[in-house]
């Protein structure tokens, strides 16, 4: 059976480098595909999750097992990421953002669910407005949401994530989804 | 009408509502048209966000894990290195370094210290009492007045 990650975080304390490899081989595609989502940049996203797991490495002693494993990390990957953007928040403006370009969506890989090219259209456009509207909101908002979709997390977690309470997640979520609902119907 | 529960429709959408509160929404979806309908918006909005939020760039996950172990070294070598145990020599240098100026440092400490003045050297060498450890050791017959005022006396006692 393989050892649970609250298992290998207790060996890590101990400086066991096979378990940590082995949390590393778990987490490193969630943990960059959820930095990516909120930096949408793949050298930042690269970059900050692997301080996530330099910092894991570090702490691993510091993890009391009071939280779901996935929990304590993501709340390091997060609140790195927030400060990553809140950091380089003015460079951005600077600075042309091409990930977008390079980055297709899962729509642009599979055959259209409609045979209409006007729809196809028509949906394709949608996503990308929903995507553009999604890398607007507010930085904790998204990351609210992308806990949600991504990483299909409870509300109770996402609250541990983003050290807040539950009703402010409520309130993050349904204000985030209520600015992405007013893009959609737009259209 | 009870007030619209725009909070808990994402988690009630999710069911992790505790049944009395997932009770109540429920109720107020049967009861207000409009509610029901964001629901069912949000449901699709959800569905849709995964999708438009598209998949990264693709990564070489051994090169990732290699960058990721040479930054990590790189973090403990940066962090750690004054604990590390120095090699012998280096630590037996720095121990005879130290070992020097702190000789060196006590000669002209000496060296530089109060000047003994001359009525000082003549006091001590006229005062045969104090040339006498044992009666030196013995200090606390100082305390006793009889004694004080028979200091010369007892002196020439026991120099007899």
């Amino acid at each position: 059976m393989e050892p649970a990650d609250e298992a290998l975080s207790e060996r890590v304390a101990r400086r066991d480098e096979a378990a940590f490899e082995l949390l590393v081989s778990r987490y490193q595609e969630r943990a960059y595909r959820l930095a990516w989502s909120i930096l949408r940049n793949a050298d930042d996203a690269r970059d900050v999750s692997q301080e996530a797991f330099i910092r894991l490495y570090e702490m691993a002693g510091s993890f009391r097992g009071r939280s779901k494993f996935s929990t304590w990390f993501y709340r390091i990957l997060v609140n790195l990421c927030l400060d990553h953007k809140r950091k380089h928040k003015w460079w951005r403006l600077w600075v042309r953002d091409d990930d977008e370009e390079r980055s297709e969506t899962i729509l642009d890989r599979q055959p259209a669910a409609v045979d209409d090219p006007v729809d196809k259209l028509s949906r394709q456009e949608t996503m990308k407005a929903l995507g553009s509207a999604i890398d607007r909101l507010a930085p904790r908002q998204r990351a609210a949401v992308l806990l949600r979709v991504q990483e299909d997390m409870a509300t109770y977690d996402i609250a541990r994530v983003l050290k807040c309470s539950e009703a402010t997640v409520r309130v993050h979520l349904h204000r985030a989804l209520a600015t992405l609902k007013k893009t959609v119907e737009k259209r | 009408m009870a007030r619209h529960p725009d909070d808990d429709l994402v988690p009630y959408l999710r069911g992790e509502l505790p049944p009395a509160e997932r009770e109540r929404v429920a109720r107020h979806l049967e009861e207000c048209p409009d509610c029901k309908e964001d629901t069912e918006v949000l449901r699709d909005l959800l569905g849709n966000v995964a999708h438009a939020i598209g998949q990264p760039p693709a990564v070489n996950w051994a090169r990732y894990r290699a960058e990721l172990r040479e930054k990590l070294d790189a973090r403990r070598a940066r962090t750690v290195w004054w604990r590390r145990p120095m090699p012998l020599t280096l630590s037996a240098s720095l121990a005879g370094i130290l070992l020097l100026v702190g000789v060196w440092g006590g000669h002209e400490i000496s060296r530089n210290g109060e000047p003994i003045g001359p009525d000082e050297v003549v006091m001590g060498q006229e005062l045969g009492l104090l040339q006498d450890l044992r009666t030196v050791e013995r200090l606390d017959l100082l305390e006793d007045l009889e004694v004080l005022r028979n200091l010369d006396g007892l002196a020439s006692e026991h120099q007899g």
